[in-house]
C-alpha cells in the first residue's frame, strides 16, 4: 500500500497536479496556502486573536459559505425548474412528490436564503460594533451595504418563482412600491411627464403591466443569472479588500491560517450544513396554492425582511415608505464610515457603562457612545417593524396580538385622524429645529456678553421652549380642533372627541376616560399637566444632548454635521410617528394629498 | 477540541443525509406497492412496473398520479376488496379510458401529489377537494353539456339542477347567463377560492372546504352571514342585516343532490374534443294560459322569494309589511282593475323595497327589474297566473314552510 503510494506520488500526473508535499511542516503551512487558488484568499499568517470565534462569530464566512451553498443548491433546482406561468407551479409540487430529494433541496435552498439574510444582517451589525468600517475599510462597508442590498434582491426575486399566491402577492407588495417611486412611478408624486405604465419603474421591474410570463422569466433571470453575476464581483472586491486591508484586530501572536483559520473555517461550515440539514428534514418550505391575479389574500405580506417596510406603510405614503425610506437608509448606512469621525473603537467590540451625558449618567456605550446607541436603535427599530409585520397584523393590516386569532368579521376599526396641517407644520419645524447646534464662536459671544453661564442657560431655554412647543403641537390640536372630517356638521366638536370613540388609542382614550369621568374641568387640567410633563420630558432630553450636539457640531463641521442630524432626527421621526398613530390615533401629522404628500 | 468537533459534526452530517434518503426512499406509496405485490404470485407480478405511476394528461394540463397506489384501478383480475387496491366499479372506465382523462377530471384532489393526504385534497392550499361518493356526479357536466342525455348515470345531478329550478334559485342568482342579479353570480361557484370565503369559514368548524361550505350554506343560509346588530356596532356605521337567503328548509337528501349541482358549475374549461354542447330547450306546449304563467312563475325563480304558489312567508329585513317579501295570493285584490300597473311593477322592478323603519338600512332584497328577461307573450301569461291565484285556498303548512329562524346547527359559535 505505501509503495503503491510512493509510486503514485512520484508520477508526472501527481505532481502536475500537486506542486508540494502535505507533511505538516512551516514549509508545508505556507505553501497549502499560497499554493491553492481557492485558500490564496487567505493570508498566510494571522493574528491570533483575529480569529477567535468570539471576535467574529464567523459572520462573514458563514454569509459567504451560505451563498455558495445556495448557489449549488440553485444549480440543481435549475434542472427541475421551468420559469412559465403553466409549468412553474407544477414543477415546485414535482419536487416534493415526485424528484428524488428534490423536497428536501427546495427547503435547503429557502432556508439558506432566509438563514444568509439574517448572518448578512448580523455581520453587518457585528462589523459596526468592533468598528471594523473605520480607515482604511471605509469603501469596504460600502461594498458591504451594496453586498447586503443585493442579497435582499437576491431573495425577493427568488421568491416569485414557485408561482404560488405567496410568491404572487409578495411580489405584489414590492412591485407596487416601485410604482409608487417619484418621478419614475405611475403612482407616485412629482411623475415626469413622458412616464406612463408602460414604462414606469413597475413595468421596468416585472416586465409589463401586470405580473404574469414576463415577470416571471425577468425574474428567473435575474435571480439565477444577472443578481448572483454582479454580486460574484462585489463579492471578490469585499473579500480582496479585506485581505489587502488585512483583518480590524491586529493584537496577539501571529499564527499560521492552516490549520488554524482554515480549520475553523471548515468546522463552522460543517456546523451551518449540519443546522441546515436539520431544518430542511424537520420543516417543509412553504408553497400556498397556485398563484391568481383575481384573489387576494387578506392579509398580502411582503418576504419578511421587507415586513418592516411594508408596516412602514401603515405610517407613510407608499412612496415615502417604499422609496424615499429605503433609499434613506441604504444611503445613511453608506455614509455612516465617512461621517463617523471617531478613530476609538477599532478592533474591539462596544461595551456599555455608566457615562455622564449632560447633567445625567445613562448606561451607555462606552467608547462611541451615539455611533452605537444610534446604529443600535436603528437595527432594533427595523426587527421590531419586522415583528410587528410578522406576529401583529391580521386581515385588513388590523392589529392582532400574537395570542389573538385572528378574525375577518372583527368590527372594531381604530379611528385615525389627521393633524391640521398648520399644527403639523409647527411640530415639524419645532422638530427639526431641535437639531440645530450652537456654534463654538456664538457660544463664545454668549459667554462674553452674559457671562459663562449664559451659553447653557439659553440652550436649556431653547430646548424646554421647543419641547413646549411640540408637545402643544401634538396635544392642542388633539383636545381643540374640529374633527376634519365632519368640519361643517361638526359632529364631534373637537378631533380629540372623535378620537375618542376609539378603543384602540390608547392615550387618547386616557385622557378621554379623565374628561368624561373626572369632569371636564379636571380632565382638562390632568390633560394639560401631561401636555407639561411631555414637553418638558423632551425640554430635558433636548438639554442632555445640548452640550454634546455643540461638541459634534465643532467636531465634524457643517456638511458631516447636518447629514448626521438629518439622518438621526428622521430616523428619530419615524419612531416618533409610529408613536403617534399606535397612542395617538393620528393619522398623518401633515398631509396634502394633492401632491401625494402624507406624513 | 477541533479533533472531536471535526468528527462529531461530520457523523451528525452523514447520519442526517442518510436520514433524509431514508425518509425519500421510503415513502408511503413504496409500502402500498410493496403490500400489493405481497398479494401476487409470481405469473401475475409479470409486466408490473413498481415506482410512481403517472398519467400525463397534456390536453387537461394535468399529471395524475393516483395509480401508484391505487394500483389495481384498471385490472379488476388483480384487485383486492379492500382499498385502495379495488379496481373501478362499473363500465365507466370503458367509456372514459384512463390514458384519455386520468383520474382527477372526475374524482377531483390533487392528482400530482404522491402521498395519500396531499392526493384527496385534505392538505391546506388546495382547493380542489376530492367528490367522494355521489358527489363525484357533478364532474360530468363539465364535459357532458347536456346532462340529460346520461340521466340514469347522473340521478343526483339532475336532481339538484331541478331542485335548482324548483325551489327559484334563479330569481337572485344568475348561472351564465340565466338569472337574476340580486345576489351572487353563481356561474364559477364550484371554483370559488377559499380565500373568498375566509369569513365564512370563521363560522364553521372545519373541514373548512368547499363541500361543507355549501352544505351549510344551503341547510342553514343565515348561520354563515349572521349579520351585525346596531348595539355591536361602532357609533355612526350602518348595521349589518343577516343573509337574505330564504331558509326554505331543505332535506339531507336535497342539500347533497344542490351541492353536488353547485360543484358542477366550475371554471373548467377543457378542449373542444372531450365536450359535449348542451342541448336545446325542450319546447313544452300549455294547456292553458295560466299553465303557461305558471311555468314561468317557476322558471324565473319568482317561488324563492314570493314562496310556492305567490304564498309568501318569506323575511325580508326592514321591508314594509312586517319584513316579509309580499305574498301574491292578493294581487287580483290590488291590480284587479289596473293590470298595466301591475306589469310595470314586474318591468320595472321596485328597488329599493319600501323600509319599514326609515332608520334602518335598506331591504336586502328587492323586486328586479325583468323588462329584458321576460319576454311579452310570457308577461302576459304570468299575470293571467298571478290573477288567478286569489282563487286558491290560503296557505297550508306543507306548501309554504315557514321562514323562521330554525334550530341553528350545533358547530355555530
Amino acid at each position: 500500500m505505501t509503495s503503491v503510494k510512493q509510486y503514485v506520488k512520484k508520477t508526472k500526473v501527481w505532481k502536475s497536479i500537486f506542486r508540494h508535499d502535505f507533511a505538516d511542516s512551516p514549509r508545508t503551512r505556507l505553501q497549502r496556502i499560497f499554493g491553492n487558488v481557492f485558500l490564496h484568499l487567505h493570508p498566510v499568517r494571522i493574528a491570533k486573536d483575529a480569529i477567535r470565534v468570539t471576535y467574529t462569530w464567523g459572520l462573514g464566512g458563514i454569509s459567504f459559505y451560505l451563498f455558495l451553498v445556495l448557489t449549488v443548491t440553485g444549480i440543481l433546482l435549475m434542472f427541475y425548474y421551468r420559469p412559465a406561468s403553466a409549468l412553474a407551479y407544477r414543477d415546485i409540487k414535482d419536487l416534493s412528490f415526485a424528484v428524488t430529494l428534490g423536497g428536501f433541496l427546495r427547503n435547503m435552498h429557502r432556508w439558506a436564503a432566509h438563514l444568509m439574510v439574517v448572518t448578512v444582517i448580523f455581520h453587518m451589525v457585528r462589523v459596526f460594533l468592533t468598528g471594523a468600517y473605520k480607515p482604511p475599510r471605509e469603501y469596504n462597508w460600502v461594498v458591504g451595504v451594496l453586498l447586503l442590498v443585493m442579497t435582499l434582491f437576491l431573495s425577493y426575486t427568488g421568491y416569485l418563482l414557485p408561482w404560488d399566491q405567496l410568491a404572487l402577492w409578495a411580489v405584489t407588495v414590492g412591485a407596487q412600491m416601485a410604482a409608487n417611486s417619484p418621478l419614475l412611478g405611475n403612482e407616485g408624486p412629482f411623475m415626469l411627464p413622458f412616464i406612463s405604465t408602460q414604462n414606469d419603474a413597475r413595468f421596468v421591474l416585472v416586465g409589463g403591466t401586470v405580473i404574469n410570463d414576463a415577470t416571471l422569466i425577468r425574474f428567473y433571470v435575474l435571480h439565477c443569472i444577472a443578481v448572483p453575476f454582479l454580486f460574484t464581483i462585489f463579492l471578490a472586491v469585499h473579500l480582496w479588500r479585506v485581505r489587502k486591508d488585512s483583518f480590524s484586530l491586529q493584537t496577539g501572536e501571529k499564527v499560521d491560517v492552516w490549520p488554524h483559520l482554515v480549520s475553523r473555517e471548515f468546522v463552522a461550515a460543517l456546523l451551518v450544513t449540519v443546522i441546515l440539514f436539520v431544518w430542511s428534514i424537520v420543516m417543509e418550505a412553504p408553497l400556498e396554492a397556485e398563484a391568481n391575479l383575481n384573489v387576494t389574500p387578506n392579509p398580502s405580506k411582503a418576504p419578511w425582511y421587507f415586513l418592516g417596510l411594508q408596516e412602514l406603510l401603515v405610517y407613510f405614503d407608499p412612496w415615502i415608505a417604499g422609496v424615499v425610506l429605503p433609499t434613506l437608509i441604504i444611503v445613511g448606512l453608506m455614509a455612516i464610515p465617512y461621517v463617523d469621525t471617531n478613530p476609538k473603537g477599532v478592533g474591539v467590540w462596544a461595551r456599555m457603562g455608566w457615562q455622564r451625558v449632560g447633567p445625567t449618567r445613562l448606561w451607555v456605550p462606552t467608547e462611541r457612545p451615539f455611533a452605537v446607541s444610534v446604529f443600535m436603535l436603528g437595527v432594533i427599530m427595523w426587527f421590531v417593524l419586522i415583528f410587528i409585520g410578522t406576529y401583529d397584523r391580521g386581515p385588513n393590516w388590523e392589529w392582532y396580538w400574537p395570542w389573538e386569532p385572528w378574525s375577518y368579521r372583527r368590527l372594531t376599526k381604530m379611528t385615525l385622524k389627521n393633524l391640521p396641517n398648520l399644527w403639523g407644520l409647527v411640530l415639524l419645524g419645532a422638530y427639526f429645529l431641535s437639531g440645530t447646534p450652537v456654534p463654538k464662536p456664538v457660544r463664545d459671544q454668549m459667554a462674553a456678553r452674559g457671562g459663562p453661564k449664559a451659553p447653557g442657560l439659553a440652550s436649556a431655554a431653547l430646548h424646554v421652549g421647543l419641547g413646549l412647543v411640540i408637545a402643544a403641537a401634538i396635544f392642542i390640536p388633539l383636545l381643540t380642533a374640529p374633527d376634519p372630517d365632519y368640519p361643517a356638521r361638526s359632529r364631534y366638536p373637537t378631533l380629540f372627541e372623535s378620537l375618542g370613540r376609539s378603543v384602540n388609542a390608547p392615550m387618547v382614550s386616557l385622557l378621554y376616560g379623565w374628561v368624561k369621568h373626572v369632569g371636564p374641568a379636571a380632565g382638562y387640567a390632568m390633560s394639560g399637566l401631561v401636555v407639561l410633563a411631555f414637553g418638558g420630558a423632551l425640554g430635558a432630553l433636548g438639554i442632555a444632548f445640548g452640550k454634546f450636539k455643540d461638541r459634534l457640531y465643532d467636531e465634524l463641521g457643517l456638511i458631516k454635521y447636518s447629514v448626521v442630524m438629518a439622518l438621526f432626527l428622521m430616523m428619530m421621526g419615524v419612531l416618533g410617528k409610529i408613536m403617534l398613530r399606535l397612542l395617538f390615533g393620528v393619522k398623518y401629522v401633515f398631509s396634502l394629498p394633492q401632491f401625494n404628500f402624507n406624513i | 477540541m477541533k479533533r472531536v468537533l471535526f468528527t462529531v459534526l461530520t457523523g451528525a452530517l452523514t447520519a442526517l443525509f442518510v436520514l433524509a434518503l431514508a425518509k425519500d426512499t421510503n415513502r408511503e406509496w413504496t409500502r402500498y406497492q410493496r403490500k400489493f405485490l405481497g398479494t401476487l404470485d409470481r405469473a401475475e407480478r409479470r409486466g408490473l412496473r413498481g415506482g410512481i405511476q403517472q398519467i400525463l394528461l397534456d390536453d387537461l394540463n394535468r399529471v395524475d398520479r393516483c395509480t401508484t397506489c391505487h394500483v389495481a384501478v384498471d385490472k379488476p383480475q388483480l384487485a383486492l376488496a379492500e382499498e385502495p387496491f379495488k379496481a373501478h366499479p362499473g363500465k365507466l372506465l370503458d367509456w372514459h379510458p384512463p390514458e384519455t382523462f386520468g383520474c382527477t377530471v372526475c374524482h377531483g384532489g390533487q392528482g400530482i401529489a404522491s402521498e395519500a393526504k396531499a392526493a384527496h385534497g385534505d392538505v391546506p392550499h388546495w382547493e380542489e377537494p376530492l367528490l367522494r361518493g355521489p358527489l363525484v356526479q357533478a364532474s360530468c357536466r363539465s364535459c357532458h353539456g347536456n346532462v340529460e342525455a346520461i340521466a340514469e348515470h347522473v340521478p343526483l345531478l339532475i336532481k339538484g339542477m331541478t331542485l335548482f329550478e324548483e325551489k327559484g334559485c334563479y330569481g337572485c342568482h344568475a348561472v351564465k347567463d340565466f338569472g337574476q342579479t340580486v345576489s351572487q353570480d353563481l356561474t364559477e361557484v364550484g371554483s370559488k377560492s377559499y380565500l373568498l370565503l375566509e369569513a365564512d369559514f370563521e363560522m364553521m368548524r372545519p373541514p373548512h372546504d368547499r363541500i361543507h361550505w355549501l352544505k351549510r350554506k344551503l341547510a342553514h343560509p343565515r348561520t354563515l352571514n349572521p349579520g351585525v346588530p346596531q348595539d355591536r356596532l361602532p357609533e355612526g356605521e350602518e348595521e349589518v342585516f343577516p343573509s337574505a337567503m330564504p331558509h326554505v328548509g331543505l332535506a339531507e337528501d336535497e342539500i347533497e343532490a344542490l351541492t353536488t349541482y353547485l360543484l358542477s358549475l366550475t371554471d373548467a374549461d377543457y378542449p373542444a374534443s372531450y365536450v359535449t354542447p348542451p342541448g336545446p330547450r325542450p319546447a313544452v306546449a300549455y294547456a292553458s294560459p295560466i299553465e303557461h304563467g305558471r311555468a314561468v312563475f317557476e322558471r324565473y325563480g319568482c317561488t324563492a322569494c314570493h314562496g310556492p304558489g305567490g304564498s309568501g312567508g318569506r323575511m325580508n329585513f326592514n321591508a314594509g309589511l312586517g319584513q316579509e317579501v309580499p305574498p301574491l295570493l292578493y294581487v287580483k285584490a290590488y291590480y284587479g282593475n289596473n293590470v298595466e300597473a301591475l306589469k310595470t311593477v314586474i318591468r320595472e322592478g321596485r328597488q329599493p323595497a319600501p323600509r319599514q323603519d326609515v332608520t334602518r338600512p335598506n331591504p336586502p332584497l328587492y323586486m328586479p327589474a325583468w323588462k329584458d328577461r321576460i319576454s311579452e307573450e310570457d308577461l302576459d301569461a304570468l299575470v293571467a297566473y298571478l290573477l288567478s291565484l286569489h282563487d286558491r285556498v290560503a296557505p297550508s303548512a306543507e306548501s309554504a314552510p315557514a321562514d323562521v329562524a330554525s334550530a341553528p346547527p350545533a358547530d355555530v359559535p
